[in-house]
């Protein structure tokens, strides 16, 4: 048998750890929100002629940096141009943020082979 | 008498250490008289294309032109600046000197076309001139540089150059 002693000890303990659980499940669904606000910060690298990685899957409101590390200039444009990063020159990036209508598919409007491509999450 | 036979001797033993010491071969080529093709090449390829957006109305010749312009400056500048940090200058050969007559003939030949005709030969000789270049940089400057840091600079040029000629096969095909 509990004495009231050993009673009020473990409904103590019962109700720190159901408060540490809700306060942990309470700032893990912040972190997601915010997340989900923000969005997720994707990093593409154009190096040797090739834009890396080739294929990204995206979300509205995720931002994409592309930054060149080649000697020679390049852009990252939408194959309609409706975006356009514009000439970047050797450790330069430009950031765009994520759209549910923005074209998916791009290419370096200098060198007309390099061609990637975004996957919209939905 | 004397003074004439002492003249062709010393001109005879400058000319030997002449011959010895210059190069015959593309393999033959110091770093410095490599870096000096290579600069070379790059700025006749900027003349080709001076000359193409001078004369074509096509707009992808002229893309390609502006491309070629933009990526040999980018190559030409690290080029000078990592001979400034060497502390060294590019060296005058016999490659070169080739290159640049080659060249005046080609310009002459493609000043006298226009129209398609123009666009096509120019198209044509951008594939040819990267593919002897790009050969010439594999097998014969790559692997006979000696300084780490241009060897680098033209490993990086290779990739560059050899993106130009799928660009320029592709424009060939295209104008066919």
């Amino acid at each position: 048998m509990m004495t009231s002693l050993q009673l009020s000890i473990a409904s103590f303990l019962m109700l720190f750890i159901t408060f540490t659980g809700l306060a942990q499940a309470s700032e893990t669904n912040v972190e997601e929100e915010a997340k989900a606000i923000e969005g997720t910060a994707h990093i593409i690298e154009i190096r040797d002629f090739v834009f890396s990685p080739i294929s990204v899957e995206v979300k509205a409101g995720d931002t994409i940096t592309w930054t060149n590390f080649d000697i020679v200039p390049h852009t990252a444009t939408a194959i309609d141009h409706s975006w356009d990063s514009g000439s970047l020159k050797l450790g330069e990036s430009f950031t765009y943020t994520v759209t549910d209508d923005m074209q998916l598919d791009y290419f370096c409007l200098f060198h007309p082979m390099m061609k990637a491509n975004l996957a919209l999450e939905k | 008498m004397k003074k004439t036979i002492v003249t062709c001797i010393v001109a005879l033993a400058l000319s030997s250490a002449s011959f010895i010491t210059q190069a015959k071969t593309p393999a033959e080529l110091n770093d410095l008289e490599i870096a000096h093709v290579a600069y070379t090449a790059d700025v006749i390829d900027i003349q080709y294309a001076h000359l193409a957006l001078a004369l074509t109305s096509s707009e992808q010749i002229k893309k390609f032109a502006k491309t070629m312009i933009r990526d040999h400056e980018a190559v030409n500048e690290q080029a000078l600046a990592l001979l400034s940090k060497l502390g060294a200058t590019a060296q005058d050969n016999f490659l070169s000197q080739k290159l640049v007559s080659d060249s005046k003939e080609i310009i002459n030949e493609l000043s006298q076309l226009r129209g398609k005709a123009f666009d096509k030969r120019y198209a044509e000789n951008e594939l040819a001139y990267h593919k002897a270049v790009n050969g010439l940089v594999a097998g014969s400057f790559i692997p006979n540089i000696e300084n780490k840091e241009v060897k680098a600079l033209f490993e990086a040029g290779l990739r560059i150059f050899k993106s130009h000629e799928n660009h320029a096969a592709m424009m060939v095909k295209n104008l066919k």
